[in-house]
């Protein structure tokens, strides 16, 4: 039922996105300028560009991430149906599922079309590639499944485009603290134990996030 | 209707009493008991006041995010007053920590302010205090409740990984307590009583603010009934 249930809201997300395709492109847009932002103000003459690339590389997801969680709940609102998905017979569980698989899906392929920009503006390349898309998939995971909660919870919030990173951000400390950090890292050619201890804390993380979000969530939407 | 604090505020008037004259007295103990520090000089006897600040903002904090969750398990008025009241409190004290944290780093690490992980933590408690008090005040009424409640109650642990992540990513911190510690008689007896008046005066603002948080829920239900009457008195003569 549940599974069921956030499988068919997801096609239906899916569905609207693709004919009106315009949340995925406006984050992707917003990504690139972040990139070249992020150019304008670290790039030095004489100082090697690949020392930024970790930073600049996660705080453009950050940032984008928050224009997909902004409109993620848009059309339920517009629409007037947020209260009757939330009401299901399966609780509210489906819906906040099916946005957070929603984000990850923007997110993600936003991610992948990113990072050879990234890589190519900032004349670097990856050591250990497999250890960084880890990182990047646990970050994204975290990120999609704690911003549908805020921004679940935000909904029907007065200037919920100015709170929503304000929540967001700080709380989303740990996994950017160690993206940046397994990144630098493995750019550094540092051992694998090394990484352990940080790929472990975003997994701890990502499964409070996932056993804490659905429950929040479903004692907020249901009292 | 629920039972509000009692109109003659004595047992406040009394903890707000004790908690001014061990303040007073912890003043007058870091001024004239304790010896300036050998190696710090002067500055060390921020100390007294910091550390106790900052014991009493982790204090409130997490007070304020497990209240949080148990309103969030049986909602009641009183457990979201206390919660919010907490947190409000624990806001104040970052504050606090924050204020007196890089005068004494200015001094004793040559820099206003560093990445060092107590600091950093504390700045995102700050930053999460913040902002689930923004939120609470944005929403509106029934909603603004459970939504900083949720955030609040999940914000504990997410504080503790943000401890994790910042413990391990700034090498040097600076220990005042691990080892020895402060050792002078003088010196102990000026932080146990500095403890001991920060944390009542940390008592006594959140019972303040707890009263205000009552009397303003009393407030509310008041409304609520006199606008349900003048309904009531109006139904006979209805618009017609």
């Amino acid at each position: 039922m549940l599974l069921r249930l956030t499988w068919l809201l997801l096609q239906k997300d899916l569905r609207v996105a693709a004919r009106s395709r315009e949340v995925f492109g406006f984050m992707l847009l917003f990504a690139l300028l972040c990139v070249v932002v992020f150019a304008f103000g670290f790039l030095r003459e004489g100082e090697a560009a690949a020392a930024q690339v970790p930073g600049v590389l996660w705080v453009t997801l950050l940032f984008s991430g928050t224009v997909g969680l902004l409109r993620l709940f848009a059309a339920e609102e517009e629409g007037g149906t947020l209260m009757l998905a939330e009401r299901t017979l399966a609780g509210a569980t489906p819906l906040l599922l099916s946005k957070a698989l929603m984000q990850l899906l923007f997110s993600g392929v936003t991610t992948l079309l990113l990072l050879p920009v990234v890589l190519v503006f900032f004349d670097a390349s990856l050591a250990q590639p497999a250890w960084v898309l880890a990182a990047l998939a646990l970050g994204l995971v975290g990120q999609a499944m704690l911003g549908a909660l805020v921004a679940a919870l935000l909904v029907h919030v007065r200037l919920r485009e100015v709170l929503l990173p304000l929540v967001l951000y700080p709380l989303l400390a740990p996994l950017v603290i160690a993206g940046v950090r397994i990144t630098v890292l493995t750019q550094a050619g540092a051992p694998m134990e090394a990484l352990d201890g940080w790929l472990a804390l975003m997994l701890g993380f990502d499964a409070l996030v996932l056993v804490a979000a659905p429950w929040l969530h479903a004692r907020v939407v249901e009292l | 209707m629920a039972k509000i604090a009692s109109p003659r505020p004595t047992g406040f008037l009394a903890l707000l009493s004790v908690a001014t004259l061990l303040v007073l007295a912890a003043l007058y103990c870091v001024a004239f008991v304790a010896r300036p520090d050998v190696t710090l000089g002067i500055v060390q006897k921020i100390f007294y006041f910091h550390v106790s600040s900052a014991i009493a903002m982790m204090l409130c904090l997490s007070c304020g995010s497990m209240l949080s969750l148990i309103d969030l398990f049986a909602p009641s008025d009183r457990i979201d007053a206390l919660a919010h009241s907490a947190i409000e409190t624990g806001l104040a004290f970052a504050l606090m920590v924050l204020t007196s944290g890089p005068l004494w780093a200015r001094k004793s690490w040559g820099a206003w302010w560093t990445w060092e992980p107590r600091l950093t933590l504390t700045l995102m408690l700050l930053l999460l205090a913040a902002a689930v008090l923004g939120i609470r005040s944005m929403a509106a009424d029934g909603s603004g409740r459970k939504i900083a409640a949720a955030l609040a109650s999940l914000a504990a642990p997410i504080a503790y990984l943000i401890h994790v992540a910042v413990e391990k990513w700034g090498g040097t911190h600076p220990m005042v307590l691990k080892g020895g510690g402060i050792q002078s008689p003088g010196m102990q007896l000026t932080f146990r009583v500095a403890m001991l008046a920060i944390l009542l005066f940390a008592a006594t603002l959140w019972t303040l603010r707890f009263r205000v948080l009552r009397l303003e829920q009393r407030l509310h239900a008041l409304r609520l009934e006199l606008s349900a009457q003048d309904v009531r008195k109006q139904r006979p003569g209805a618009p017609t």
